[in-house]
């Protein structure tokens, strides 16, 4: 691989044990299964998928909270898994996290300053003083100010929470920011401004982002690279606008189809396009083969039988499905454009 | 609501003068727990006799001038010994909470937070000790200690530290998910750190409840060890021993029991009523009102708004009607504060209309308004509801509960807790079946199961014997829907159906919605904050900002032209909407909080067309299409142009 | 539900074991030495190494422990160190007066406490509410003995409605029986059928703020149905998880409130064996407290199983 990669996973794991009667390992629960991704330095990576993906196994897995089961994560060349979720402070204080509900990730019982200086207090020798001006600089690069200091979480907005959140995440100028869905929880109309808060101190201080979301249009606008995942499998990965405009992955299209559109003519159209295509009826989850087989509607006899590879796929990426075997970019049949 | 007169509904209420009843016990309790303390110091001077003098001539009197409270069989006086009684009660609380917590604090804190065989082991170890009875484990550790006053307090610390024990392992195992915890060990953050500087100081509020708790309990057991014997030995006076001694005579003099037995409630009733206020004020600590951020922002004076919207214009096949609907809801503070103002809209058969804001903005509210569930608190001041051509505030409860149902069902956002986990999801909609029409159950299951097979769930039969928790959120949402047309009711009301759901199967449900509504007719009041879904499934939508409408169009044209600025920020601030990096356009400023409403237009302190006109009410005005701005006309020919 | 039961009385086993072995190794910690009491002052060291034999103490404490529990699976208890009765039979025969007295206050308790629980809770703030509450509060610091003194001197020496002391048999007399169980079960309940209806009172206030509940109303079921049937049911669940302490707190206090009756149950055994130090009875009276709250214990988890789905094995 290349030398200049920050963040590299490769076939990594992620398994869950479901505590039996007498706490003991019961049925294994395969959150990530077998999961490739890089990041470069001052890269933003997307990560998507619905609920029950494994997108945020693999944030928590990055950033030393779940122990992987298998397969390799490097960051530099620091090899992570084995140390399982004891991380030195010299990788700690070059990963840091941002979290979805901003309500629940700032302690209700500590201050603004103490949220902000906390990872200062733990990685560096500065005085009281000196936190508290870098604390105050800090505020200012996400618009609070220094008055902002001694109140209590509670007293902000949801919005201005995760400002604060940001803030802290800045304060040691790591290398890479893990967002794990960091403006699902916001209004609409305060979301943007988290972004672009994201977006602008991202180009400043050359921080690379690991950024987990539901939505691939809010992801599309400031990754550089997005990667799709469905039921622990990522199924699609590459440049950010070839993957939101050109989806290779059957699902990855589904997913895109399904996100209603500010037209309502386009949506009409959409769904006269579902009417006419058949119904799928299956369980979402199977279990040789390619994850997506009972819910795709460009199926073949093959994809029962393994889990389909990475291929290649035009305008960079790759998409782990049969359709892209030996080169040959065939389309899907993309629901709206059959109509 | 009929239209009240405006005096009525101007009436601002004032904060209540209530000087809270936990004031007042606080107080009280407090004074007793210091009248105990003093006398527990001082008892040597204070009490008018050695407790332990006996008179044997003078045995058995009753109260007197010279024996306030009497005297006992040995011709003590009853009042010196309940007044030395304190000082032991004191001595007895402190000992045996304070091992309590040095014992049981520290060993939860410690499995809780390492987890495995540890915690295995120890939590076992408490369970067992947990099934004897309390009292039986303190005996068998005074037969082991002795009897006496302090081994017997170490018998009960010994024990209450299980409660401890427990309580602070509770704290950290539930702590430990908390965000902020994983966020301390993302920091790098030791565990010795997270545990006292980010979990410790959660444990505080919980572990001051469970001293007050704990304090009562040891003054009760210590009274009862010491009542059977195994307590403070005689002839020191403890209540219990008092009591012992009562017991004896109860038949020749009744009333030595009484000083002892009050002395003991009054002191428990005490600590525990303080307990109680400690674990109210805790609870309402962590939910602090939102200051306003500008200090100096003007709010709007609510007596002053006046229902100025154009009422819709009546349609014959008009379902629901709501004419200058205004809620109020009272603050913490006493007050009562607006929250929906001025709403007028009607919906027609077969039609859906959508109901689009943000957090904060009245929309969940005004479909509850419509049900009249809308919990305490929280009521209609103004305005009218009329339901298929009947106004809804005239109905007695009785009769609105057969509206419900009937003429008007709800769907909620989230399926998983909006479905009874007690009960199969089957059993649920045939209950409203039952209950609703009167079919016999046969009939009733018949049904259930037609319906859930008509909202695409397959193998009807044995999803409607599953409960909710077995199911997927889709599917439980299908059943919730489901169960809300069970009845075949005229109106819909859908609040926020597809926000917790994953996007595709959002897709599924909104398609169903049409379905359902092409085939049985109904008219669809559609609540989200996402104007994409709005897009799919809404014929009009209407606006929602503060309280408030600020645009209602058809959906075409609302697309194609938003008139309200609020609108046009929204639309521009879609992830969909624009193709490009960022900077993504924004709306500045946060969504205001009911009571922080700014005068005039309400959107205005966000707003980038503000002019002096602003600051003065806006009405909504317009006919086919309407739109709460001054400057709705120019703004419409800027994007026209 | 025979696999909830089969799954419930399979996590008993690792309780029960720790149990006996907390029991008999506190019980040899006792600061006496067993031999002496029984062989008296006057015994000679011969006597006191038979003695020492028939006991078994010369056997490291892992083997008597094993011997023991060995015996106790078999329902041998052993023999009281004082009068060479055997510990099952003194502790089988005083077994139904605490059980009854015990049963009876925990139907005092429950009824009450659920009735008054849920009549709070219907109108939070209004005056049942308050009264209740206040009721409640003041019922938790009442000493259940003091309580039973003042039954006793109002309604037996009194009113001589019922009588001060003992407790009739119900094979005896069924009347007499009741007349005599009614003080002290209601002097016993009182706590907790304060404590079970705070609980219940706020298993309800939450219950009732649950979307289902708001759900069930706009669907426009009857009011009295979405409180009996939907709000009741969930609100029993964390009332009946804690059910099993509560009357495990019960038992306890029989403990003394039949030492203010004069009733020969357990409590006086039990506090008989610990003044004369009696090992082999304060063991056989845990273990039988614990089996019986075991019991309890195992009635509640399948009540708990039939209100709450989720805790169904699947």
């Amino acid at each position: 691989m290349s030398e200049n990669i920050l963040l590299e996973i490769n076939d990594l794991w992620v398994t869950y044990w479901r505590r039996s009667l007498l706490g003991l390992k019961g049925k294994p629960f395969h959150a990530v299964k077998g999961a490739n991704l890089s990041i470069r330095p001052g890269e933003t990576l997307g990560l998507v998928g619905e609920s029950g993906s494994g997108k945020s196994s693999i944030a928590n897995t990055v950033l030393g909270l779940v122990p992987a089961t298998s397969g390799s994560i490097r960051f530099g060349d620091v090899e992570l898994t084995s140390m399982r979720t004891h991380y030195p402070p010299a990788v700690r204080n070059q990963i840091q996290a941002v979290f979805q509900d901003p309500y629940s990730s700032l302690n209700p019982s500590m201050t603004v300053e103490d949220i902000v200086t906390e990872p200062l207090r733990v990685h560096t020798g500065m005085n009281r003083s000196e936190r508290r001006t870098r604390a105050v600089e800090l505020l200012e690069l996400v618009s609070l100010s220094e008055e902002h200091l001694g109140r209590h979480p509670h007293q902000f907005s949801g919005g201005q929470r995760q400002r604060i959140a940001i803030a802290s995440a800045l304060a040691l100028e790591p290398k890479l920011i893990v967002l794990d869905e960091p403006v699902s929880a916001l209004d609409v109309s305060t979301q943007n401004q988290i972004i672009n808060l994201l977006y602008e101190r991202r180009d400043a201080l050359g921080i690379a982002y690991l950024l987990i979301a539901h939505d691939l249009a809010l992801v599309h606008h400031i990754s550089d690279r997005i990667a799709v995942m469905y039921l622990g499998h990522i199924v699609e990965e590459g440049p950010s606008d070839r993957v939101y405009k050109a989806p290779a992955h059957p699902y990855t299209k589904a997913l895109l189809d399904a996100v209603p559109l500010l037209d309502p003519e386009a949506q009409r159209r959409r769904r006269a396009a579902r009417k006419s295509a058949p119904a799928i009826d299956a369980p979402r989850v199977s279990t040789t083969g390619c994850p997506y087989q009972n819910r795709c509607p460009s199926v073949m006899p093959r994809c029962q039988d393994a889990m389909p590879p990475a291929y290649p796929v035009n305008g960079g990426g790759t998409a782990s499905c049969f359709l892209f075997d030996g080169g040959a970019v065939r389309h899907a049949p993309a629901i709206g454009e059959t109509a | 609501m009929t239209v009240q007169s405006a005096k009525e509904f101007k009436t601002a209420r004032r904060p209540r003068r209530r000087l809270s009843a936990s004031l007042v016990i606080t107080v009280i309790a407090t004074s007793v727990l210091v009248l105990l303390a003093i006398l527990a110091i001082f008892a040597d001077w204070i009490a008018p006799y050695d407790p332990l003098k006996q008179n044997l001539i003078e045995a058995l009197q009753s109260p007197s001038a010279a024996h306030w409270l009497g005297t006992d069989d040995l011709g003590r006086d009853v009042l010196s010994r309940l007044i030395h009684g304190c000082r032991i009660a004191v001595i007895a609380a402190a000992e045996a909470t304070t091992i309590a917590v040095l014992l049981g604090v520290p060993i939860g804190l410690f499995i809780g937070y390492r987890g495995g065989w540890w915690d295995w082991v120890v939590m076992r170890t408490v369970e067992a000790i947990v099934s004897i009875p309390g009292i039986m484990v303190a005996i068998v550790i005074i037969a082991i200690l002795g009897a006496g006053l302090h081994k017997a307090m170490i018998a009960l610390g010994i024990l209450y530290s299980t409660s401890f024990l427990r309580l602070a392992r509770g704290v950290v195992l539930a702590e430990r998910e908390e965000v902020y915890v994983r966020s301390a060990r993302v920091i790098g953050a030791s565990d010795g750190r997270i545990l006292l500087r980010h979990i410790f100081p959660n444990i505080a509020p919980p572990l001051i409840v469970q001293v007050t708790l704990t304090v009562g309990a040891v003054l009760l057991s210590e009274a009862g060890l010491s009542f059977i014997g195994l307590g403070v030995q005689p002839p020191d006076a403890s209540w219990g021993t008092m009591l012992n001694t009562a017991a004896a005579f109860m038949d020749l003099n009744w009333f030595l029991a009484i000083p002892p037995g009050i002395a003991i409630i009054v002191t428990v009733l005490s600590v525990n009523l303080l307990g109680d206020v400690i674990r109210d004020a805790v609870g309402r600590g962590i939910v602090v009102g939102v200051k306003p951020q500008t200090p100096a922002a003007r709010f709007e004076t609510f007596a002053s708004v006046a229902a100025d919207s154009p009422l819709p214009p009546r349609r014959e096949d008009e379902v629901l009607r709501v004419e200058g609907l205004q809620v109020m809801v009272s603050s913490r503070e006493g007050n009562e504060v607006p929250i929906i103002t001025d709403l007028s809209l009607a919906i027609a058969k077969g039609e859906t209309l959508g109901l689009v804001g943000e957090s904060g903005s009245g929309k969940t509210l005004t479909g509850l308004a419509i049900l009249g569930l809308m919990g305490a608190g929280v009521r209609t001041t103004h305005g009218s509801i009329t339901l298929n051509g009947r106004e809804l505030s005239s109905l007695t409860e009785k009769q609105m509960e057969k509206v419900r149902g009937n003429e008007v069902a709800m769907v909620f956002q989230d399926p998983t807790t909006s479905l009874n986990p007690a009960f199969t999801v089957g059993s649920q909609i045939a209950e409203v079946l039952l209950t609703k029409k009167g079919v016999s159950k046969k009939e009733a299951w018949e049904r259930v199961v037609e319906l859930i097979h008509r909202v695409g769930i397959p193998r009807p039969e044995e999803r409607a014997r599953a409960y909710p928790h077995e199911l997927s959120g889709g599917m439980a949402q299908r059943v919730a829907i489901a169960r809300a047309l069970s009845c075949n009711p005229s109106l819909l009301i859908a609040d926020e159906p597809t926000t917790a759901l994953d996007v595709t199967v959002q897709q599924e449900i909104l398609d169903l919605f049409r379905d359902l509504q092409e085939e049985f007719g109904m008219a669809m009041l559609f609540v989200t904050h996402d104007l994409a879904v709005a897009a799919d499934v809404c014929d009009r939508i209407s606006v929602m900002y503060a309280g408030e409408m600020v645009e209602m169009a058809p959906v075409d044209a609302l697309f194609a032209n938003p008139r309200h600025p609020y609108t046009r920020g929204l639309l521009r601030a879609m992830p969909h909407a624009s193709d490009r990096n960022p900077p993504l356009p924004t709306i500045r400023g946060n969504v205001p909080r009911p009571g922080f409403w700014p005068a005039g237009c309400r959107f205005s302190n966000r707003c980038d067309f503000r002019i002096a006109a602003c600051d003065t009410r806006v009405p909504l005005v317009g006919t086919d299409r309407l739109a709460r701005c001054v400057r709705a006309g120019e703004l419409a020919m800027e994007v026209a142009s | 539900m025979l696999r909830l039961i089969f799954q419930r009385l399979l996590a008993l086993v690792p309780l029960l074991f720790i149990v006996s072995v907390l029991t008999f190794s506190f019980t040899s910690l006792l600061p006496s030495d067993p031999v002496d009491l029984i062989i008296g002052d006057t015994g000679t060291q011969e006597q006191y190494e038979i003695v020492r034999e028939r006991l078994g103490m010369n056997e490291p404490v892992v083997v008597r422990y094993f011997q023991w529990l060995g015996r106790a699976v078999q329902g041998d208890l052993g023999t009281s160190f004082f009068n060479s009765v055997s510990v099952t039979g003194a502790v089988m025969q005083r077994l139904p007066v605490t059980l009854s007295l015990t049963a009876v206050s925990a139907l005092i308790a429950i009824v009450v406490g659920i009735a008054a629980g849920i009549a709070a809770a219907l109108r939070p703030r209004s005056w049942v509410d308050r009264f209740a509450t206040l009721g409640a509060t003041f019922g938790q610091a009442v000493p259940n003995f003091w309580f039973g003194l003042i039954l006793v001197a109002f309604f037996a020496v009194n009113l001589r409605w019922f009588p001060a002391t003992g407790l009739t048999p119900i094979s005896a007399s069924p009347w007499e029986w009741l007349r005599s169980v009614t003080l002290p079960a209601v002097a016993l309940g009182l706590s907790a059928s304060a404590a079970i209806a705070r609980q219940v009172r706020s298993a309800m206030v939450g219950v009732l703020q649950q979307d289902y509940i708001r759900a069930a109303r706009a669907q426009g079921l009857p009011a009295r149905r979405v409180l009996f049937r939907h709000a009741l049911t969930n609100a029993m669940v964390p009332v009946v998880a804690v059910l099993s302490f509560q009357i495990t707190v019960l038992l306890g206090g029989s403990l003394i409130v039949e030492q203010v009756f004069a009733i020969n149950g357990l409590g006086t055994l039990a506090i008989t064996a610990v003044r004369q130090q009696d090992i082999p009875m304060i063991q056989g009276l845990v273990l039988v407290m614990v089996a019986l709250v075991v019991i309890v214990q195992l009635a509640t988890d399948v009540m708990y199983g039939l209100l709450n789905p989720k805790a169904r094995p699947s």
